[in-house]
């Protein structure tokens, strides 16, 4: 008993050590010191943040979204019967164009009803990942710059590389096509564009355009998105009774 | 220093080795974390990797908690 209690004694002054160092670090991190809490959430949410980082890996001053962390995620959700839907929550720069069109394939053939919001921005490879999902808000003032496809770096070979990127570039264009409302001549026309950028080709296209244009299904942002999800579950659900009957 | 040339910036400034070996992806308690070795040995949570939004108000895994 003694022990015991001794023990304890000597535990309680770390461990209010910890609990104060942990609400430092709270604080540092979030600049709160506690979160609400939450039920279990039958809608899963996926974060595609700074670059959408390929084959190489990128130094680490750079916010990178990982396909390899991403894939197995995706699966994940598929597999789960207690996951109903995911949201696709967009703010990219853009990144490498195979990694991003895995993305997006994974994304698009997800069974679950999915629902994708581009805030900030939703630039290059962002565009099909955002089109990918079953619905794809964007916030008023998120913008997706869309341009060539092109290699930085060295260049081996001008013929070959030039219609390497053509092949490249085509795999962007037709999915991006397929999985919107967009025109392949109106999405060619916006991606050739001169004098949109100032130092490039292509066009910056902001939260309400991209609407116009076919390309985002609507502007709006977390609780337009969730209502759309919640929407699509429960027709997911109406239709499997159907099926049942 | 202005520079004029085709290559891209990690090919004239190549990033040192060790600031890609200090980062990690591990296994926390289940969920997957992104975590970076600091000094004295410790592992500092850089970024929680679930898709589960209830993982995201659990505050052992708030970034810059520290884990052993």
């Amino acid at each position: 008993m003694n022990k015991d209690s001794e023990k304890k004694d000597d535990q309680q002054p770390n461990e209010e050590q910890s609990n104060s160092s942990s609400l430092v670090q709270k604080i540092q991190a979030l600049g709160q010191t506690n979160v609400p809490q939450a039920p279990d959430s039958n809608i899963h949410v996926l974060s595609i943040v700074g670059q959408v980082e390929g084959h190489i890996q990128l130094p680490p001053q750079n916010k990178t979204t990982k396909y390899e962390h991403l894939l197995p995620q995706l699966v994940a959700i598929e597999q789960n019967p207690k996951i109903e839907g995911l949201v696709i929550l967009l703010n990219t720069v853009g990144g490498d164009v195979e990694a991003g069109l895995a993305l997006s394939e994974m994304i698009s053939s997800i069974s679950k009803p999915t629902v994708s919001i581009v805030l900030g921005g939703g630039h290059s490879i962002g565009v099909p990942i955002a089109v990918s999902a079953d619905y794809s808000f964007i916030v008023p003032t998120a913008t997706m710059t869309i341009h060539p496809v092109r290699l930085t770096g060295l260049v081996i070979g001008v013929p070959q590389t030039f219609e390497y990127l053509d092949k490249m570039q085509d795999r962007v264009i037709n999915f991006v096509v397929n999985h919107s409302n967009i025109k392949e001549e109106k999405f060619k026309d916006l991606m050739f564009a001169k004098g949109n950028l100032t130092r490039d080709i292509g066009t910056n296209v902001v939260g309400t355009d991209a609407v116009e244009y076919g390309l985002i299904d609507a502007v709006g942002g977390v609780k337009e998105a969730m209502e759309k999800v919640n929407e699509l579950i429960n027709n997911q659900r109406g239709n499997q009774q159907e099926v049942i009957q | 220093m202005i520079l004029y040339t085709p290559l891209s910036e990690n090919d004239v400034f190549p990033t040192n080795e060790t600031d890609y070996t200090n980062r990690q992806c591990v296994s926390y308690n289940g969920k997957s974390c992104y975590v970076e070795q600091t000094e004295n040995g410790e592992y500092r949570i850089l970024q929680l990797l679930s898709t589960d939004p209830k993982d995201f108000l659990d505050m052992s895994y708030t970034p810059g908690n520290i884990i052993k």
